[in-house]
């Protein structure tokens, strides 16, 4: 009897084991684009659908429509190649690309964030690694220091596509109507947010619920006062100490007391990215302290003519005595492309790479549709909106650029524990000095 | 039939399917969280160094975010019980009593907000609650009340009552429902009884009603501990833990150091360790409201 019910058990575990393992395969070929499938009726090229995942869900305008007319542009030329293309907003593209890395799925191309983020699916080993020699010379243009944030251990695991750097952008019709100016000191924006205030105007408008920016913001101080931009990302990795810092202190301090004295929305810590967009477009706000990719605000058609008449764009404010001038731009390329390890057709996957990241495409494509400033070298065209030549200046007369964020110069765990931290500083939970120790704290982590 | 079940063979053919489900999705995952809760990998699929105990040591000893977002869950689940169950049974007797085609109607009304989805239940609140446009502050402003606004949700003091009168008043429409299935099961002779008796008003209901209800009760409370420490949903996207933690639940610290901080070790250290406070927490509430059979 005994006997009968192990021969019996064993027989069910392995009619099981086979139906299930057929269901498994079953399921993975069904899907589209994982195989590389039969040839055309010409018989000479094989039919490639790839696999594209991207952060940029609006594809009618801004940066979706260039990566979107980039994409056509390939599948004009190269007729055997399908491109789906899947896109998420920024937070739920960020959570599925975790679960893509844990299920290693399949996908071809995607695009990637630097540093932090990229430095989890390099550990996992979700991204391939990149030969810098394929990407030197006039084909790409690559402007120098560029893969700071796709750099890990020496290797490359990606291109950046934007130069991203935090501006001001802000609302000419409010501030002429107000009679208030355009603030150049940080006593002056403190000035001009207090008299917006009292006009029932939002000055700032900022995403405070991502945290990040706020990270971006103090940084920005920082720079201002201290005048250099190495010394953070170093303590982020552990090689000196933020608290021996005075500068972190006296930054951290004046973060503070300018959130207390209500220099953002009121609402700032429960506003995500597009929430925060919309109070400033609204003309709700005076101000955005956004980066360099909202570019495409000024030739973005959905949004009212009125607005992108006044909109305008200036570098952060300096501080009076403080080291740092207007110039030193808080600049990085945090937005990019990788290509995925676990890709079914690396090669077509790496021709479509390299056909985008070629000067002549995402670069020209994004610049002349007014959508970001690309890391590359582009050409102007003459028909710039006002916004893309003022940030084209930025760039072009920055004394000094960052390389990477501080939230970004590290591991994941430390975005998260810098990133908390920088909530609670800006709320006034903690003194600028226990913000010092608690991002020690995070950098000694490892 | 008799044979049948007396047949080794056959029952574990019965019993296997459900089995093997069990234990695939939930004694399985269980254990692999366990393994994965003593190594410090950082996401899945990447290397995995055995850590030993060092998780749980820092999870309980220096792990102020885990205690405060305890507490935080704890404190909900007794608004639950202290303020949302109340009046959840004071509405259950006012519509039991109401009767007719108003009876119906209020039981509809009240259980609207159960079946809206948690997304545009958050967005509502995240508006109402905006402190330059949204209503709450405006009317507050319009009675002349200005120094009653509050930056509700975006200000450590105001953030958690805020979240909880959200979370308190989503979940009103379930325990009004059971409350209310607990009343009408209530035979109406044990209320004439006591009337007869001298009973009348909240006495009667005081002295008749809520002891009746006390098996309703007794599921209910224990469900509202596992709801407070479960809670993820409208946290994660009203204020996603912050102003700076002050908001911060269980279930949200646990997904943020999986998915965003890459501490997947230390996020299943922490999965257990939610396991284990949930048991605990209904262990210790069936001791306490030990069932009396009532009969009537």
């Amino acid at each position: 009897m005994k006997k009968k019910t192990a021969f019996s058990l064993m027989a069910l575990t392995v009619a099981l084991t086979t139906v299930l393992s057929a269901c498994g395969s079953n399921d993975g070929a069904s899907k589209p684009g994982n195989t590389p499938s039969n040839t055309n009726t010409s018989g000479e090229t094989k039919q490639v659908t790839l696999r594209f995942f991207s952060n940029l869900p609006d594809r009618k305008s801004g940066q979706g429509l260039a990566e979107q007319t980039v994409i056509d542009n390939y599948v004009k030329e190269n007729p055997n190649v399908k491109i789906d293309v899947e896109a998420l907003a920024e937070e739920p593209f960020k959570n599925k690309l975790k679960a893509y890395m844990a299920s290693n799925e399949p996908i071809d191309i995607t695009m990637v964030h630097n540093g932090a983020e990229l430095d989890t699916l390099v550990a996992a080993g979700y991204v391939t690694e990149l030969n810098p020699k394929d990407y030197e010379g006039e084909k790409y243009n690559f402007l120098p220091g560029v893969f700071t944030g796709f750099t890990f251990n020496d290797k490359i695991y990606g291109l950046p596509r934007n130069s991203d750097y935090s501006v001001i952008y802000y609302n000419k019709a409010l501030f002429q109507d107000n009679g208030i100016k355009v603030p150049t000191t940080v006593d002056e924006l403190m000035a001009a947010a207090k008299a917006f205030q009292e006009k029932k105007i939002e000055p700032i408008s900022m995403n405070g619920k991502d945290l990040w920016n706020i990270g971006a913001m103090f940084q920005n101080l920082h720079q201002r006062l201290s005048g250099e931009q190495t010394s953070l990302k170093e303590a982020a990795k552990g090689q000196r100490k933020f608290a021996d810092d005075p500068y972190v202190i006296e930054a951290a301090a004046l973060l503070q007391q300018m959130v207390k004295d209500g220099i953002y929305n009121k609402a700032y810590m429960t506003m995500d990215y597009g929430a925060s967009q919309n109070l400033f477009t609204q003309g709700k706000a005076a101000m955005w302290y956004m980066g360099s990719w909202e570019a495409g605000m000024a030739s973005n058609e959905s949004l009212p003519q009125s607005f992108r008449d006044n909109l305008g764009v200036i570098r952060f404010p300096v501080v009076n005595d403080g080291k740092g001038g207007i110039n030193d731009l808080i600049a990085w390329n945090g937005g990019g492309y990788s290509l995925v390890e676990a890709s079914k057709n690396k090669e077509e996957a790496k021709k479509f790479f390299d056909f985008m990241m070629s000067a002549d495409q995402w670069a020209k494509v994004a610049w002349d549709t007014g959508a970001a400033v690309p890391a590359q070298k582009y050409e102007l065209t003459g028909k710039e909106t006002e916004v893309q030549k003022e940030l084209a200046n930025i760039l072009l007369e920055a004394t000094s650029t960052t390389g990477i964020l501080l939230i970004d110069a590290s591991t994941a765990s430390f975005k998260d524990a810098a990133q908390t931290a920088l909530g609670k500083l800006a709320i006034g939970n903690i003194t600028p000095e226990e913000f010092a120790a608690e991002l020690d704290k995070a950098a000694s982590k490892k | 039939m008799h044979k049948v079940l007396s047949d080794r063979m056959a029952i574990f053919i019965f019993v296997f399917p459900g089995l093997a489900f069990f234990i695939l999705t939930f004694v399985a995952p269980i254990i692999l969280s366990g393994y994965y809760s003593l190594t410090n990998t950082i996401a899945p699929g990447t290397s995995v160094d055995m850590v030993g105990l060092s998780n749980f040591k820092e999870l309980l000893l220096h792990d102020e975010r885990f205690w405060l977002s305890l507490r935080n869950a704890l404190l909900l689940g007794l608004g639950f019980v202290l303020i949302q169950h109340p009046i959840c049974i004071f509405f259950a007797i006012m519509l039991d009593r109401i009767g007719g085609k108003a009876e119906k109607w209020f039981r509809t009304i009240f259980f609207i907000p159960c079946v809206i989805s948690v997304v545009v239940i958050s967005r509502m609140w995240l508006s109402l609650l905006d402190p330059t446009f949204g209503l709450l502050n405006k009317v507050l402003g319009f009675l002349g009340l200005e120094s009653l606004q509050h930056v509700w949700l975006g200000d450590s003091s105001t953030a958690l009552g805020s979240l909880l009168s959200i979370l308190i008043w989503s979940g009103f429409g379930w325990g009004l429902l059971f409350y209310y299935a607990g009343v009408k099961g209530i035979p109406e002779e044990l209320y004439e009884a006591a009337r007869l008796d001298g009973a009348t008003g909240i006495k009667l209901h005081w002295r008749i009603t809520v002891p009746l209800l006390s098996p309703v009760i007794t599921v209910q409370v224990t469900l509202a501990m596992i709801t407070a420490l479960k809670q993820m949903e409208t946290v994660f996207l009203t204020t996603n833990g912050g102003p700076g933690d002050s908001t911060q639940f269980l279930a949200v610290y646990l997904y943020n150091q999986a998915f965003s901080a890459s501490n997947y070790g230390y996020a299943n250290a922490i999965s257990i360790m939610f396991i284990i406070v949930c048991l605990l927490v209904t262990f210790l509430l069936n001791r306490i409201m030990k069932n009396k059979n009532l009969d009537y």
